[in-house]
């Protein structure tokens, strides 16, 4: 085969070009710390980016759903509670009401301290969070209860959960509804009391020392249960939070630049490089040109 | 006999002259694009017979060759065509590279898990306006990435329409100097048949123009043996013969919405360029690449709009509507509301069913004695059919206006819409999110955006009418459309993320493609060329050592010249 100078010079060129092109692929991938950067550099991968990002989004998305929950069910669970003790302490009252040395003197005192729990038991149950009552389902500014004509507390909230939306194919309650049993024994308990106290009714506050402590087992077994609720969804969160580092994980992975093969392939293009432009100055001596005189 | 040698001697100096002058051609074209070596053919003269004896009488410069391989000049112009084709896909591909974003900022993409998380946001807060604001800012933002990119496409695809002028301006005149090239050719070389390339140089800018014409449509050609040439198209259309030249022009607007390429003369369509060169490249890239994005865009946009109002038309928020007009008219109101002519994108979308209508009082309580009423949509309903419908329901008037759009004014009421199994209020969007149905023109509905407390996430209840402020149903079917298979236009049932992620996708498989061909036919460039310098290219050196050749040539027959000089003086010297 014939061999002219400019297929020598092209050759050369071609290789200087290739050469180039690696060390600025090389660079790019060095300096953004990942193999790709966009579509046109790797179409499949780059869908999988995609998909492992909207993952991602999705993960967050259900992170804030779950503390959204767990912040409502915790709010929810110390009112409860605080519930509960009201019970608890209306319980000890009643057993010391009941006892026959007790005069209706100490009964009228007791009913200040009776009323003023059960206004307790109603702000518990009336409380907002962020704004919204708690304890009203979807009628979050509806006041979930209120006194009627005959002094009697009614539920005025939606019989609707609020739920909130961990992913697309997974909804949770994040509300305990006062139309819970729990709630209207506490009322109804509390109430009976008071009225049996005001009528001096030695009976009716001995009936009442079981109401109230039906009451405070319903109040703590739907505490109980939102706390059952909340420990699920801090399973959930722990278990979104793993997928969360794995995902994390599995995107690193699948972007990273493997530096070192990199800098290897740099230092080739270099050496290859520089053998490329010696020889073109080789070449420009090794003409017969530069022999005739 | 002296005299005769002085003759041979004279003939051999004047080859040797032309076959210097031969190699100093060369040397001067060593590096003139399309330049093929050229050779002297020296042959001895015809001898002269006297006496019995053949005497030879010296040299001839007979011919001055070319050397050229035709199958590898055919398979350089074949090659050319095709690496300018996938080069013009390349760089067309390249400059809307930023239309898809990077991993640093995944454009559409991101703005699409955005608008969904907005929504998720609102579901678990639905009372919450700064989270309303949210999912309208991000709603927002995806419609610019989407008409954004929308844009950049049909830019893009008016400029490669606009190139296609210039690219036939260039072919042109590169038939009208092939054709020009080819008289001149044959002028020349008449009287001479059966000896092949006499016009080398001519020739050769031929060869050059015709790859050069190559590299903008893709070509075949006939050589005849006078120095013709005869070029068509690959769907073989004549563009040049016998120093004739066609022109390429544009005229017919064609079913792609361009005007189409003919020949100027007869105003026939040219078929087949899209089989190669620029215009080829051109051609797809406009029509197959950038329409295919756009129509994937209009597509993802069309099941956008139109699955979240199918929700968001049924759902409710605290703040009711008052005055009501549909995004969309019915173009004429006495007609189906799903016939196909109705200017509506999602008119066939319609189908018999109902959908209710609350009406509030105006201190917000449900209107009595009756707050809900059904309308009915059967098959054949028209846009007048429901005016007269919602005109029955107390306490709002409705009417149809010029362009067919609904109205519905309630006074000083509100109204609110719910449970509709017709798609009439998506279709028409009545209480929509987005208006529009395209990449192009999808924006959010004009309700969204005067007053986004509107917007609705929960449904109103049948039996009472009214709404729960902590309902976020609405919300969570919306966002649970992200991986929803969806196909309103007929498109492959596919979820909106899907369609988004495949489109980036395609396009990187589509960048990569064409790379891999430009690559494959550079490096096939790269061998041809290689096989061509071969055989047609200038090697300086070869040419030097040619120049010595013949220079010793001419000074050995100098040489004789002076010796049979000598002679001639020593026969003058005895004759004195």
């Amino acid at each position: 085969m014939r061999i002219t100078n400019n297929q020598i010079y092209e050759n050369l060129m071609s290789g200087i070009n290739k050469q180039l092109k690696i060390k600025n692929d090389s660079n790019a991938s060095i300096s953004s710390g990942t193999r790709f950067q966009r579509p046109a550099q790797a179409g499949s991968d780059y869908k999988t980016s995609l998909d492992l990002r909207h993952t991602q989004s999705q993960i967050q998305g259900s992170l804030e759903s779950l503390t959204v929950a767990e912040s409502r069910l915790s709010a929810s669970q110390t009112l409860l509670n605080d519930m509960s003790n009201v019970l608890k302490r209306a319980q000890t009252l009643a057993v010391q009401q009941s006892s026959g040395q007790i005069g209706p003197q100490e009964h009228a005192a007791a009913v200040s301290e009776v009323t003023h729990l059960l206004d307790q038991v109603a702000n518990s149950a009336n409380q907002q969070w962020q704004g919204e009552f708690l304890f009203s389902g979807t009628a979050v500014n509806t006041q979930p209860f209120a006194v009627d004509a005959l002094g009697v507390y009614q539920y005025q909230g939606s019989d609707q959960d609020r739920t909130v939306s961990v992913s697309t194919r997974q909804s949770i309650n994040s509300n305990v509804r006062g139309d819970e049993a729990a709630f209207a024994q506490a009322f109804s308990s509390l109430t009976n009391f008071q009225t049996a106290l005001v009528n001096n009714d030695q009976a009716s506050i001995a009936n009442a020392i079981s109401e109230l402590t039906t009451a405070g087992n319903s109040v703590i077994d739907l505490t109980s249960n939102v706390g059952g609720q909340i420990k699920a969804i801090q399973s959930y969160t722990q278990s979104y939070e793993d997928m969360k580092f794995s995902i994390d994980k599995r995107l690193n992975e699948h972007e990273a630049a493997d530096i070192p093969a990199l800098v290897a392939a740099m230092q080739q293009a270099d050496t290859a490089l520089q053998a490329s432009y010696s020889q073109i100055a080789n070449i420009k001596n090794l003409s017969l040109v530069n022999f005739l005189r | 006999m002296s005299f005769q040698a002085l003759n041979v001697a004279a003939s051999s100096l004047r080859a040797q002259q032309k076959a210097i002058d031969v190699v100093s051609h060369n040397i001067s074209n060593v590096n003139t694009p399309g330049y093929s070596r050229q050779t002297p053919n020296i042959v001895t003269a015809t001898p002269e017979s006297i006496g019995g004896l053949d005497f030879g009488r010296g040299i001839n410069l007979q011919s001055i060759g070319r050397s050229v391989d035709p199958l590898i000049t055919d398979s350089q112009r074949e090659n050319t065509s095709q690496f300018q084709f996938w080069n013009q896909v390349s760089t067309g591909l390249t400059t809307i590279e930023n239309s898809f974003g990077s991993l640093d900022n995944t454009g559409l993409a991101a703005s699409v898990d955005d608008f969904f998380l907005s929504w998720q946001q609102l579901s678990n807060n639905p009372q919450d306006t700064a989270q309303k604001y949210n999912v309208r800012n991000k709603s927002e933002s995806l419609i610019i990435q989407l008409s954004g990119m929308q844009t950049q496409l049909a830019d893009g695809q008016t400029k490669l329409d606009q190139s296609i002028n210039l690219q036939l301006d260039n072919a042109n005149l590169k038939i009208d100097e092939i054709a020009a090239l080819t008289k001149q050719i044959t002028a020349h070389e008449a009287g001479k048949q059966g000896q092949t390339s006499i016009a080398n140089d001519l020739r050769d800018q031929r060869d050059q123009a015709v790859r050069d014409l190559a590299k903008i449509i893709p070509i075949q050609s006939v050589n005849t043996q006078d120095g013709g040439l005869l070029i068509q198209t690959k769907g073989g259309d004549l563009l040049t013969q016998d120093g004739v030249a066609r022109h390429l022009t544009r005229n017919n607007v064609s079913s792609t919405g361009y005007q189409g390429i003919v020949i100027a003369s007869t105003n026939q369509q040219v078929q087949g360029l899209e089989f190669g060169g620029t215009l080829g490249g051109t051609i797809k890239l406009r029509d197959e690449y950038y329409q295919g994005y756009m129509d994937t865009l209009d597509s993802f946009a069309s099941n956008l709009a139109f699955a979240t109002n199918q929700i968001q038309s049924n759902a409710s928020s605290a703040t009711r509507l008052s005055k009501v007009q549909s995004g969309q008219g019915a173009t004429d109101p006495t007609l189906a509301l799903n016939d196909v002519t109705q200017n509506t994108a999602f008119a066939s979308q319609v189908q018999a069913g109902s959908f209710n209508i609350h009406v509030y009082n105006t201190a917000g309580d449900p209107l009595l004695p009756i707050s809900k009423t059904a309308i009915n949509i059967a098959a054949s309903s028209t846009m007048n059919d429901v005016a007269t419908a919602l005109n029955a329901v107390v306490g709002i008037s409705a009417t149809v206006d010029s362009a067919g759009r609904l109205n519905i004014d309630p006074g000083t009421n509100t109204v609110a819409f719910a449970d509709d199994t017709s798609n009439f209020l998506a279709a028409y969007e009545i209480n929509s999110f987005f208006h529009g149905s395209t990449a192009g023109n999808i924006t959010l509905s004009q309700t969204v955006l005067d007053d986004v407390t509107t917007l609705g996430t929960g449904y109103i209840d049948p039996a009472t009418s009214l709404l729960q402020l902590g309902d976020s149903r609405a919300a969570i079917n919306i966002m649970n459309l992200q991986d929803t298979a969806l196909s309103v236009d007929g498109s492959t049932a596919a979820s909106l993320h899907e369609r988004i992620s495949s489109l980036s996708s395609r396009y990187g498989l589509d960048v990569g493609l064409a790379n891999q061909q430009k690559s494959y036919r550079e490096a096939e460039s790269i061998s041809l060329t290689q096989q061509r310098e071969a055989i047609s290219g200038v090697n300086v050196d070869e040419e030097l050592i040619s120049m010595m050749k013949f220079q010793r040539a001419y000074e050995a027959s100098a040489k004789i010249i002076t010796t049979n000089n000598q002679m001639l003086d020593s026969l003058m010297g005895i004759l004195r």
